[in-house]
């Protein structure tokens, strides 16, 4: 079985839960309440990041929504035409961004931790820039004995 | 967006919203920094309503947090899912206190 949708909204970030939850529907059958949370999450992360990074929050603007049903997994590309984020910002997002000094009100973060979040919650995660696009790709993978 | 209710001496606030994402975190954040504006340091926030938070709404409660500074308290009840989740995921969780309801918060707060 694979089944694809593309969908698209206004870079407008009052119109990004719609998509959210279009996807996440579009999973509930394939994945475990856990890992629709997961996939959910990492899709709004990574339109935010759209819209407020790569359009600096201009609307009007597009932003593509492509997802891949498979058996053993869900594919969801995020596809805009803003300028590319440079490699190593994706590169240097992990886990690490989490392991602050709590006791330090000071290096407890505000902000950049959607990609780090994309990282932990999704199995694979892959940018790609071209000259007319930008594109990222996630995966989330299917447990066996989540179905 | 938010509903609040005075109880010994807390503040707590409840989130009438079921997302709290990138479109409505700045009001958010505004909201409740008028509240400690006002005076209040002791906050107890009430996400039981809330069934999905993303990194933005995240960090407006951090934000708010340290705009109360060390002297306050912003716990968080009535967490749960996919909210309760982020928190454990980003360990915030070792920043704010989770209580499962407001009751147990309010009574941690002002005692």
């Amino acid at each position: 079985m694979v089944s694809s949708i593309s969908l698209s909204i206004d870079s407008d970030l009052d119109k990004v839960s719609l998509l959210a939850r279009a996807v996440r529907a579009l999973c509930e059958d394939l994945l475990s309440p856990d890992d629709q949370d997961a996939v959910e999450l990492s899709l709004v992360e990574a339109i935010n990041n759209v819209i407020k990074h790569g359009y600096h929050g201009e609307r009007g603007k597009d932003v593509q929504v492509a997802v891949g049903l498979q058996a053993d997994q869900v594919m969801i590309e995020v596809i805009d035409h803003a300028p590319p984020m440079p490699t190593q910002v994706l590169d240097n997002a992990s886990e690490d961004r989490f392991d602050f000094d709590e006791t330090d009100l000071a290096d407890i973060p505000e902000g950049g931790m959607g990609l780090a979040l994309i990282r932990m919650n999704m199995d694979e995660v892959e940018y790609h820039s071209s000259e007319s696009e930008n594109r990222l790709r996630m995966v989330k993978r299917i447990a066996p004995l989540s179905r | 967006m938010l509903s609040t209710d005075l109880r010994d001496n807390v503040l707590v606030v409840r989130v009438e919203e079921k997302r709290i994402d990138a479109s409505k975190a700045p009001k958010f954040k505004d909201e409740i920094t008028r509240c400690i504006e006002a005076g209040q340091n002791q906050i107890v926030l009430d996400l039981s309503q809330v069934d999905f938070i993303d990194s933005s709404g995240l960090g407006a409660l951090v934000t708010c947090l340290k705009r109360l500074g060390p002297k306050g308290s912003l716990a968080v009840a009535g967490a749960t899912g996919a909210v309760s989740r982020l928190f454990t995921l980003t360990r915030m969780d070792r920043v704010f206190a989770l209580h499962p309801n407001v009751d147990t918060a309010v009574e941690q707060l002002s005692a």
